[in-house]
Order: C-alpha cells, then sequence, then structure tokens
C-alpha cells in the first residue's frame, strides 16, 4: 500500500480539526473495508487519512418509540443481530447481514458504507425505504440531510470537510413491513448485481396505504422507484398488482452493462426481484 | 509519513512497534513480529487468509491499519494451541483431513474457533456460512465441516 | 469394485492423517512469502496498461527520486544476469524467457519493467513513477477474429513453442504441426482421423451438432506467486525460495535462462499454497536475474490483482462438435473443432483437447483439429488436466443431447460407448488398462442417478430441478524420479525426496515405507530435500507425485530392506531368504530368538570400526506406461427461473484410483477438485472488455466457490488397479476437475430443457437460454 500520512482522531471536533488543519485531499477511515481497498486496488491516493474508529460517540446503537439512532461507526454484525432492527427495521437487518463476510460485517461500518456512496451498497436501498436521516457535522455546526439527497453520484456524496455522525430512522408503524434482497452469483461474499428493498404499510382493510421501493445497482446511486411505488399504493398487495409495480420498477432503472451483468439482464432482475421483494415485505407487515 | 510508535498486544503479549502508519495489521504482524501463520491472499478482504481475532471477533487483518489495533487483544493462529497442546479445533483439521496445502488454514481455523464461540451448536449450513468469508481451493470443504462439526458436538 | 484379490496390506490403503499436520495448524509451515532475508530488496513490476503496444520508451528517473527506491530494471538489462553475457528477454517469443516485455508489450498487465526498493511500499510508489511511452498496436481478442486471414497478428512471429507446462503433466504421444510459411496467430495445430466421418454421419439416426465455449480460468491457489532470490556476489552461490510446484524445473529453467551453473544453484521449494498447475516457474528466472543484476536478495510477491491479471490462467476453449448416433445409442462418428486460445504467447493444450475430447468414447469415425490461438491476452498456462474440462464440456453435452433426442437412457449411452482397456485413442495409440467401464457403472448405479425422475418431480414454477451426469478423465504424467531411504541409528527411518509436498503425499509415502519395512509411521521421516540435497525428481503435476516418486520410494525401501538382511545374514549365518522383517528387527523365519534390531543393525553400519557399510537404499524409476485415471460425477440442480441462480443440490463423484494408498487424501483431492469442477460450471470466468483489460481482476467478482455455495460431496472410490502404479495406483489429483463444468451443464439442461452454450452457467446465461432475458440468442460472452 502506497504510504500516507495518519491520524487517528478521538472525537468528532478533533475529526473536523484535522480536516480543516490539513486540508484539501483527505479521506476519513472508518472499517477500512472500502477505502483501504481502493487505495490499494484502484490508484486512490489521500493526501492523508483521518482514522475515525477511536471515536466512542461515533458507535451508539439504540432505539425508542421515535426511532433508531444508528452512530457512523456501529458495525454492520451490530446492527444485523440487533433484536429491534431485526423486529421493526428488517430491512436494514436484511442489508447488513449479508454485506461482505463474517470478517467485513465485523469491520465495515453503516457510516462508511453510506459514505462509500456505491450504488450497489447493501443498506443503501433499506435505509432509503427506511425514510433514514443522514446527520452531518462539519466546522460550520451540524445539518440533517435526507438519505435520498445524500448520494449525488458513484462515489460522491454532498459532504464537505465534514463527518457523518450518525443516521437516524423514524420507526414504522406496527402495520408496516420491509425486505431487502439483492441477486449475487455466489450465496454471500459478493456484490449486489441488482439490489431491491420495499417499505409497506397497509391499512385496517389490507390494502397498501404507503410504498417506498429502492433499487441499488441500477443507476448512479441508489435511487427509489417512484413509479412502482404509485402503482402499488391505494390497493390490496396481490401477486397481480406486485407483478405490475415490478414491471414499473424495471422502468424505472437504468444500470449499466458490466461484468456483474447485462443491462438487459439486470432490468429483468429489477422487474422479478422488486415482484418479489413486495410480498416478502406484505407478508412482514402482517406478521 | 511520520512512522509512529504503538503498542500491539498479540497473543498475550504487548509489543512495541515503530512503524509507517500505513501498514496494515497483517504486515506488522507478519514482518515485524515475524508471526507468519497469518497470510495475504488478496489483500482486499476477499479471501479471508489473514484472518485473526480482534478482541474476540474475527477480521481480515490486511484491511486494518496497524495503529488502529493498538489497546486491542490480537489472536493470530500462533497463540491458538497451549503449549504443545493443539487447540481442538487444530487437532480436529488433522483428524478430519481437513489440511491440505494449508495456506488457508491459519485464517479458516480461526473463523471456525470464533464461529463456536458465537454459535456453539451451529447447523452444518450454518458452518458452511460461518466460513464462507474463507476461501480454500484444494478441500471442497466437506472435510473441513466435518472438522468443525466434531468440536461442535464434542 | 474389482473382482481380483488383492494383497493383504498392513499400511498402505489405510485412512492416515497427515504425518506433518502440525505445522499447518499452528502458522509454523513456511511459504515462500514467509521468507525474509538480511538486505532484501522488495520487487514490484511495472505493468502494460495495452494489450498491444510497442515500447517507446522507459525513464526511471522519477521513480529512482522516491525515497526507498533502489533500482529499476528494464528488459535490456538483463545481459548483465546472465552467465555469457547474452540476453534471453531480447525478442523472446516463450513466456519463460520474457523476463519483462522486450521492445512491445503483448498483453494487458505484461510486466515491462522492475522497480527493486527498500519496502514494499516504495517498490510501489516506484511502480506508479516509472514513465512507459507506448505506441498501441492494434490488438486482437477474439479467437475467431484472430483466425481469419488478414487478423492483425497478436505478437511477432514465434520460433519454437515451448510445451514444457503442458508436458509437465501429461505425456503425449502426439506429432504437433507448428505454424510454418506466412505468419499467423494459429500457433500450433493438431490432427486426428479414423475411419469416415460422412460414412459414419450417413447412418446416424440423430446428428447433434453445436459449438461450446468455455471460459479461460484461474487456477484459485489461495497463495500469490511469491519467489525470493538471494546472489551472493562474493561467493557467486544463487539461492532461490520458490512457490513452484516443481523445484527442479526451477532450477533448470534458471539454468538455461541465465547459463547458471546448477553447482551453484540452489532452489528450495517452500511449502506451497496450492498450484494446480500454475505454480511452474512464472518469475523465478526473473526474481534470480534482477538478484544478480542487484548483488543483493529480492523478493517478488505477486498482488492478487497482478497474479489473476498476469500470471498464467487457464486457456479459453471454442469447440464445434458435430456427432453422430443410431437409434440403438451406438456412435457413429464425431466431427471436432476444437481451438484453445493461448494467449500472447504459446503453449496451449490444443492437442490434449482433441485428443482426449474424441478418446473416451468408441468412435469408429472420427476427425479432430485442434487449433492453438494467439491473442492479445495473458498467456495461459496448466490447470489441473490442462484443456479437459474444456472438452469434456463440449463432448458430455453432445452426447446427453443425443441421448435425448433419440429418447435413450443418458447413462446406459455413456455405458455402451464408452473406451476399454486395448481400445484406440484418437492418436492410435491403445489405452492401457483402465477402469472407466466401472465407473460409469457405479455412477449409473447410484442413487442420484437412479432417481432422477424422483427429483425433477420436486420441481416448481420457478424452480426447476434437475439432474446430470458427465465423465472425465486424465491419462497421467510420465517423469522419473528418484529417491532415497537411510536407516537411523535409533533404528528409525529417514527418506528424502525431492518432490514437493502439497497435500499430503508425504503421508503416502510414509506408507509405502511402512507397508514395505513393516515398521509404523511413527518410525519413519520423510523430508523434502531442496535442489542440492534431493535426488531428481519431477513435479508435483500431471496426477504422477505418488504414481513416479512413490515407486522410487518403493524401490529404495525394498534395496534398504535387502542391504539389512545382507547384514543379518552375514551377523545370524543364516540364508537372506529365511529372513523377515517383523516387529523392527530382521529375524530368521520361525526363529524369533534368532533377531537383529534395526537399532543394532545400524549401529553395525555406522560405529567406530563398524564392518558394515552404512545402509542407504536407492531408488531410481522412469515410468512409462501410464495409468488413465477416470472419472463419473453426478450433479442435482435448482434453477431459479426468475433470476438464473443455480443451486446445487447434491454432487457425486465416483472416480478409478487404481488403489487409494491412503484413502483419506484420495477423498480430499476428488472432493477438491470436484468443487474446482463446480467453479467451471458456474462461476469462473475472466471477462474482458474490448481493450482486452481484465474487469474482475480480484476475488469478489472473480467467483470461485465459497463453502456455501457447494453441498457435500459424496466421494466414491474405484479401485480397478494399474499396471505399473505403486501397489496399482493411479494418477488421482487431476480426474477430479474434469467433469464437473459438463454435469452441471447437463444438470441444468434437464432442469430447464434448454442448453447453455457457454460455461460457466451464470445466471444470465440461463435467463438466456431459457429465452426470459434477449432474443434467444444466448450471451456471446468474451
Amino acid at each position: 500500500m502506497r504510504r500516507f500520512d495518519y491520524y487517528r482522531a478521538i472525537s468528532v471536533d478533533e475529526a473536523i480539526a484535522l480536516l480543516n488543519e490539513h486540508g484539501e485531499g483527505g479521506m476519513l477511515l472508518s472499517g477500512g473495508t472500502d477505502l483501504l481497498v481502493q487505495i490499494k486496488e484502484a490508484g486512490l491516493a489521500p493526501a492523508y487519512v483521518v482514522g475515525l474508529s477511536g471515536i466512542d460517540e461515533l458507535r451508539e446503537l439504540r432505539s425508542n418509540g421515535d426511532g433508531l439512532h444508528i452512530g457512523a461507526g456501529v458495525l454492520m454484525h451490530e446492527v444485523a443481530s440487533d433484536g429491534t432492527v431485526q423486529a421493526q427495521y428488517s430491512a436494514l437487518c436484511d442489508g447488513a447481514g449479508v454485506v461482505g463476510s463474517r470478517q467485513t460485517r465485523n469491520m465495515a461500518t453503516v457510516g462508511g458504507n453510506v459514505c462509500n456512496a456505491a450504488p450497489s451498497a447493501d443498506t443503501g436501498p433499506p435505509l432509503s425505504v427506511l425514510d433514514a436521516t443522514v446527520h452531518v457535522a462539519g466546522g460550520g455546526g451540524t445539518r440533517e440531510v435526507a438519505i435520498d439527497d445524500f448520494w449525488t453520484g458513484p462515489g460522491r456524496t454532498v459532504l464537505d470537510s465534514e463527518v457523518v455522525t450518525h443516521i437516524t430512522v423514524p420507526a414504522p408503524p406496527a402495520n408496516a413491513g420491509s425486505f431487502y434482497e439483492r441477486h449475487t452469483p455466489r450465496q454471500i461474499m459478493d456484490i449486489a448485481a441488482v439490489g431491491t428493498a420495499v417499505y409497506v404499510e397497509l391499512d385496517g382493510d389490507g390494502n397498501c396505504s404507503q410504498a417506498r421501493i429502492a433499487l441499488g445497482a441500477v443507476a448512479p446511486t441508489v435511487v427509489r422507484a417512484p413509479a412502482a411505488e404509485a402503482a402499488l399504493s391505494g390497493g390490496p398487495i396481490t401477486a397481480a398488482r406486485a407483478a405490475e409495480a415490478g414491471r414499473a420498477a424495471a422502468g424505472e432503472a437504468t444500470p449499466i452493462s458490466d461484468q456483474r451483468g447485462s443491462a438487459e439482464f439486470r432490468t429483468h432482475l429489477v422487474e422479478v426481484m422488486t415482484t418479489r421483494s413486495i410480498l416478502h415485505a406484505a407478508e412482514r407487515a402482517q406478521g | 509519513m511520520a512512522k509512529q510508535i504503538f503498542t500491539l498486544n498479540v497473543n498475550g503479549r504487548d509489543h512495541e512497534v515503530y512503524t509507517e502508519p500505513n501498514q496494515s495489521l497483517l504486515e506488522v504482524v507478519r514482518d515485524e513480529l515475524r508471526l507468519t501463520g497469518a497470510k495475504e491472499g488478496c489483500g482486499t478482504g476477499d479471501c479471508g487468509a489473514c484472518t485473526v481475532l480482534v478482541d474476540g471477533r474475527i477480521v481480515t487483518s490486511c484491511l486494518v491499519l496497524a495503529p488502529d489495533a493498538a489497546g486491542r487483544e490480537i489472536t493470530t493462529i500462533e497463540g491458538l494451541a497451549d503449549g504443545e497442546k493443539l487447540h481442538p479445533m487444530q487437532q480436529a483439521f488433522i483428524d478430519h483431513g481437513s489440511v491440505q496445502c494449508g495456506f488457508c488454514i491459519p485464517g479458516m481455523i480461526l473463523s471456525s474457533v470464533a464461529l463456536l464461540e458465537e454459535n456453539p451448536a451451529p447447523t452444518r449450513d450454518e458452518i458452511r456460512r460461518g466460513i464462507a468469508g474463507n476461501l480454500c481451493r484444494c478441500t471442497g470443504y466437506r472435510k473441513i465441516v466435518e472438522a468443525i462439526e466434531s468440536v461442535a458436538g464434542s | 469394485m474389482t473382482t481380483e484379490t488383492r494383497p493383504e496390506y498392513s499400511s498402505v490403503g489405510k485412512r492416515e492423517t497427515r504425518i506433518e499436520g502440525a505445522g499447518k495448524v499452528t502458522g509454523g509451515a513456511i511459504y515462500a512469502a514467509d521468507v525474509q532475508v538480511p538486505d532484501m530488496l522488495h520487487c514490484k513490476l511495472v505493468h502494460s496498461p495495452h494489450a498491444h503496444a510497442r515500447i517507446v520508451s522507459i525513464d526511471a528517473t522519477k521513480a529512482l527520486a522516491i525515497d526507498g527506491v533502489e533500482r529499476v530494471i528494464v528488459a535490456e538489462d538483463f545481459g548483465q544476469a546472465v552467465k555469457d553475457g547474452s540476453n534471453p528477454a531480447i525478442d523472446a517469443s516463450n513466456r519463460g524467457a520474457a523476463l519483462l516485455a522486450h521492445k512491445q508489450a503483448v498483453f494487458t498487465g505484461e510486466p515491462v519493467a522492475a522497480v527493486l526498493a527498500e519496502t514494499p511500499s516504495a517498490a510501489e510508489e516506484g511502480v506508479e513513477a516509472v514513465e512507459v511511452t507506448y505506441e498501441v498496436l492494434p490488438h486482437v481478442l477474439d479467437l475467431e477474429a484472430a483466425m481469419e486471414d488478414g487478423s492483425p497478428l497478436a505478437r511477432p512471429p514465434v520460433s519454437d513453442i515451448d510445451h514444457s507446462e503442458e508436458e509437465a503433466h501429461v505425456t503425449l504421444d502426439v506429432d504437433t504441426e507448428e505454424a510454418e510459411g506466412k505468419p499467423t496467430n494459429v500457433a500450433s495445430h493438431v490432427s486426428f482421423t479414423r475411419g469416415d466421418i460422412e460414412a459414419g454421419f450417413a447412418e446416424s439416426d440423430v446428428i447433434v451438432e453445436r459449438t461450446w465455449r468455455s471460459a479461460s480460468m484461474h487456477q484459485g491457489y489461495i497463495e500469490p506467486h511469491a519467489t525470493v532470490a538471494d546472489f551472493k556476489p562474493a561467493t557467486g552461490e544463487l539461492t532461490v525460495w520458490a512457490a513452484t510446484q516443481g523445484q527442479f524445473m526451477v532450477r533448470d529453467t534458471i539454468m538455461r535462462t541465465l547459463k547458471w551453473p546448477e553447482t551453484k544453484l540452489r532452489v528450495i521449494g517452500c511449502e506451497l499454497g496450492g498450484g494446480f498447475g500454475g505454480k511452474m516457474t512464472l518469475n523465478s528466472p526473473l526474481v534470480a536475474a534482477l538478484s544478480v543484476i542487484a548483488g543483493r536478495p529480492v523478493k517478488l510477491v505477486l498482488t492478487r490483482a497482478e497474479d489473476i491479471t498476469a500470471a498464467a490462467p487457464a486457456p479459453r476453449a471454442m469447440i464445434n462438435l458435430k456427432t453422430g448416433m443410431k437409434k440403438d445409442g451406438s456412435l457413429t462418428a464425431i466431427e471436432a473443432s476444437v481451438v484453445y486460445g493461448a494467449g500472447a504467447y504459446p503453449g496451449a493444450p490444443a492437442a490434449v483437447g482433441a485428443l482426449l475430447g474424441t478418446s473416451f468414447y468408441k468412435w469408429p469415425n472420427l476427425k479432430a483439429d485442434g487449433y492453438e490461438v494467439l491473442t492479445n491476452h495473458v498467456s495461459v498456462g496448466a490447470i489441473r488436466a490442462p484443456g479437459t474440462h474444456n472438452a469434456m464440456h463440449a463432448v458430455e453435452q453432445n452426447i446427453d443431447e443425443m441421448a435425448r433426442q433419440l429418447d435413450l437412457d443418458a447413462g446406459a449411452v455413456r455405458l455402451q460407448n464408452v473406451s476399454q482397456t486395448g481400445d484406440p485413442m484418437a492418436s492410435g495409440q491403445e489405452f492401457t488398462k483402465i477402469g472407466l467401464d466401472e465407473t460409469v457403472t457405479q455412477a449409473i448405479e447410484h442413487p442420484l442417478w437412479k432417481n432422477r425422475e424422483a427429483a425433477k418431480a420436486e420441481s416448481t414454477d420457478t424452480k426447476m430441478v434437475g439432474v446430470g451426469l458427465a465423465i472425465g478423465g486424465w491419462l497421467g504424467g510420465l517423469q522419473p524420479a528418484a529417491a532415497e531411504v537411510m536407516l537411523n541409528n535409533d533404528g528409525t527411518v529417514n527418506a528424502v525426496t525431492g518432490v514437493n509436498d502439497i497435500t499430503g503425499t508425504n503421508t503416502s509415502f510414509a506408507q509405502i515405507l511402512a507397508e514395505e519395512l513393516n515398521i509404523s509411521l511413527d518410525q519413519i521421516n520423510i523430508t523434502t530435500g531442496d535442489t542440492k540435497t534431493a535426488p531428481f525428481a519431477g513435479m508435483s503435476a500431471g496426477s504422477k507425485t505418488l504414481f513416479t516418486v512413490g515407486r522410487a520410494l518403493r524401490e529404495a525401501a525394498i534395496d534398504l530392506r535387502e542391504q539389512m538382511f545382507e547384514v543379518a545374514a552375514d551377523r545370524l549365518e543364516a540364508n537372506e531368504n529365511d529372513l523377515e522383517l517383523k516387529d523392527n528387527a530382521v529375524s530368521v523365519k520361525g526363529s524369533p530368538d534368532q533377531s537383529l534390531g534395526m537399532d543394532r543393525l545400524a549401529s553395525m553400519t555406522t560405529g567406530f570400526g563398524a564392518l558394515y557399510k552404512p545402509l542407504v537404499g536407492s531408488g531410481s524409476i522412469a515410468a512409462r506406461i501410464q495409468a488413465p485415471g477416470f472419472t463419473a460425477q453426478l450433479v442435482k440442480v435448482e434453477v431459479d427461473t426468475d433470476t438464473g441462480n443455480v443451486e446445487l443440490k447434491d454432487f457425486a463423484i465416483v472416480q478409478d484410483v487404481g488403489f487409494a494408498i491412503n484413502p483419506l487424501s484420495v477423498e480430499g483431492q476428488m472432493e477438491g477438485g470436484a468443487v474446482q469442477g463446480m467453479g467451471i460450471g458456474l462461476w469462473e470466468e475472466y471477462i474482458y472488455d474490448d481493450d482486452g483489460k481484465l474487469r474482475n481482476a480480484g476475488l469478489l467478482d472473480y467467483r470461485m466457490p465459497t463453502a456455501a455455495d457447494v453441498p457435500d460431496i459424496e466421494s466414491l472410490i474405484v479401485e480397478v488397479p494399474s499396471e505399473d502404479g505403486p501397489y496399482g495406483a493411479r494418477g488421482v489429483g487431476e480426474p477430479s476437475i474434469t467433469a464437473g463444468g459438463a454435469a452441471i451443464a447437463n444438470a441444468i439442461a434437464d432442469a430447464i430443457g434448454a442448453r447453455v452454450s457457454e460455461i460457466p452457467a451464470t445466471p444470465e446465461r440461463v435467463l438466456r437460454a431459457l429465452g426470459t432475458v434477449g432474443d434467444g440468442a444466448e450471451a456471446a460472452g468474451s
């Protein structure tokens, strides 16, 4: 690995100060599973690196009636094994639970996954459908960014010499369910060719009163599929209506062709996986 | 690129390390401490050959910057046996014919030990998923799974 | 499975755990990358970013200015390392001699310069700072396009073809015609004919003609290539620690490349982290030369990306196959055009593919042409049974499809037609004693095959179940070998061989010694010597390690026993024929009190004033009779017709191993090869872009099977003894990889009623075969 200067911060304030002090070209290091790979293999040459793993305040995972607070430094395995996340925020549990290997999940953080801004990130579509908010701190204070506004392109975010401190997710009502799945040729240890996350709320008649659908790896960022959401909302969740929404989602995907599959193949996957994910999410909502 | 001094606790012993901070935990353990049991198979966290325990949990040490491991308990394959008495997982790997070329084995054994710590009675499928971050090219995995199963069952 | 009675053995044939297992489970085993030598420089390589380009200039000024960078070496420098001042890299047309690219780079990733630095990080930064100016040349990537007249040439004409990689694995009695006359990308062509194929096709009730493709793949060893070389200018001694399957091949390659005397050259084959045909000599001559030039030790460890991109993967193949069958299941004719992509340096196993693809069944009429075609890809090397899985994929899908079209049992059809002992191969050479018939018989009696209709009935709307069968095999390599066995003073035995133990062959060697000397395993030590201390042995490749070195050791043990008897006969005043070796002593049969312990015997041959010469048994053999090993493999798959994903549910491998000296390690070879076959069938492939750049040079996107992807494998050992192997053993390592890809393809066809024409059968290819994605024509793939 090429050489770089490395500073370990022990507080968010110190991390921000280091970024301001050393200026352009610095990178933040959280779990290391993306950044170090990019330095080793993708020619990334940071002017310096600020390490965040020593900051205790980023490690907090807690929930109450209002929702879930995920510190940016919370590990994937901590999210995936948390009882509340499993029960109420299950799409996020699905996503965090399939990132890389057990080793990866002991290292990779939710904040890192979000900030790496890969369209294939496994917590991306779940956080999107769960309506997450990203909390950011910088020299000028703190701000909140809706998750769908946070990513601006592959590997790009709205961050400007800032640190993500935590992510919040509003508590879903009891009649809600969410689900995430991804397509990979191997069972695990793989990157999504397509990821689909679905969140639904059912009213007293069993009709879908609220639907959020997000797609991974089929656009420059994780994207919502509003036409699919519209197709699903306002009626019962049947196989036929799920399929209709799946077809709508396929029309909203703009995948590229690469080593993980052709655009045509990925578009097909969006349709069948969205359809399946809707039915799984609905099952959970009824659960 | 100033060198840094920090202390790594490896296999119960403190080691003072003076090195450039871009060194991975794997590089320091192998090249500075000369504990070469952990292997580099890919350098990108995709093969598991460099797996070590940090505070009891498995990580791919090729993706940990060594200074980030300061103050934590690190266990490598060299720290698993109790003197000349092998850890039951090490013995099981020998007894079940689970070792061929051996390059993946240090990481594989540490993943297996940690798996049973977290889940003392895994199903065969849980074992298979539990070691999926450790690639083995020689064995086809069956005899490895059987070795882990034998330790879990004992 | 055999009716022949076999002798009662005390040691061979028993399941034994590895005698040296502790080193590998405690981290104590030393691999090449673990070697550190004082004052060592680290090497990193500058790679061509272009598939085909002229190297205009290389400017190292900026690299040399980096803190820690010591030297930058280019091809022109190698004259300094060669004893007679010649430079092997100049106009090299074989990969082995092309230490670094000279004047032009012929594949993306080809090394063009070597940076030597005090640390790996400094070397890496040096690589980025070396400024190479290229003039991009037209490249050729597609196999068919490369064969056309007027295609750009992938490289300058080749002077002579180095087939050592292939020959390390298999001994072929075949004349390969090398390209002559007009420059062409076809580096070599081999042809076999028998009978009259037109007449054969004319009497066929079904003819299947299709083009089958299989991808280029990595051998998958987890240990990247690693070499340390230490040249001592004061003594002229050159020591090389290599990750290699064959330390003597490394020695001889360095000797030839650098004209280096073998008296001044020690090659130490370290513990090897997997080879599977891919760890021969690749970087050893380069690192040796760098050390000589620098006058310091040099270490080169490839990164995984470098290893995938620029080592020596297994070739892709394009096989056009036309076959005919009669209604009664008998075969009529086969016509095969077998094209293997060699990459940019020749050495692809086209002859193997053409020969084995047309030899495992009794084809009355055949015409097979094998072509080795050059393109601007990394040059290929061997893999476990090089070339065979590609050929079996084609042949076994054709056989399966003909049986399906005639509504015949695909298992029975195979049994009806497989080659038998004495049948001619396509080359005319006759098969030695083989057990293909017995192997297929056992496979088609297996419940997985017998119950395949019931398995298919498990299918649901979107999960289709199918069962596939395929055969494969390997002729086996031959190479001379020697070994020594010495009696120690405590009555134990030390043996030395020169073959690198990768997977446990030393344990099987100990079993052979235990058998012949009637002692227990814990009284035996096997040392793998280096090239200065060990007697010659061939490579640990070609399924010949035990087949050849095992025989040499057995002869050495018998020699030692005879020497012990000679001394004992003299001391006990008995006839040698009346002696037996039992309970660590030589005794007169029937008179246990007339006995000499092995320790006593040893002391009589070593003490001061001892009367007898030291007891050292020697064995040397030149194996001449091949012992082909065959396999038949069964797989049950479940295909998700929505996503194209294929899940492997059950897998059984049947293999004739002749005689399983250590069944535990034989199973390990079968299971490991079978899983590699699964990788071939479903996941593993090199994916290039249109510029010849590899798109998946990492273990995330070059997908080898994980434990979660594969089922438990059932191993069924068949033992039809070979004529010449130790105790009847055959080569075991290679057959296991040859059939899995084909079996999976056949299982998919059974499940979904459509055939993938290219493996791996990725989800996308499965959906294209189904017509769910695309216009019904399958993905072309690269």
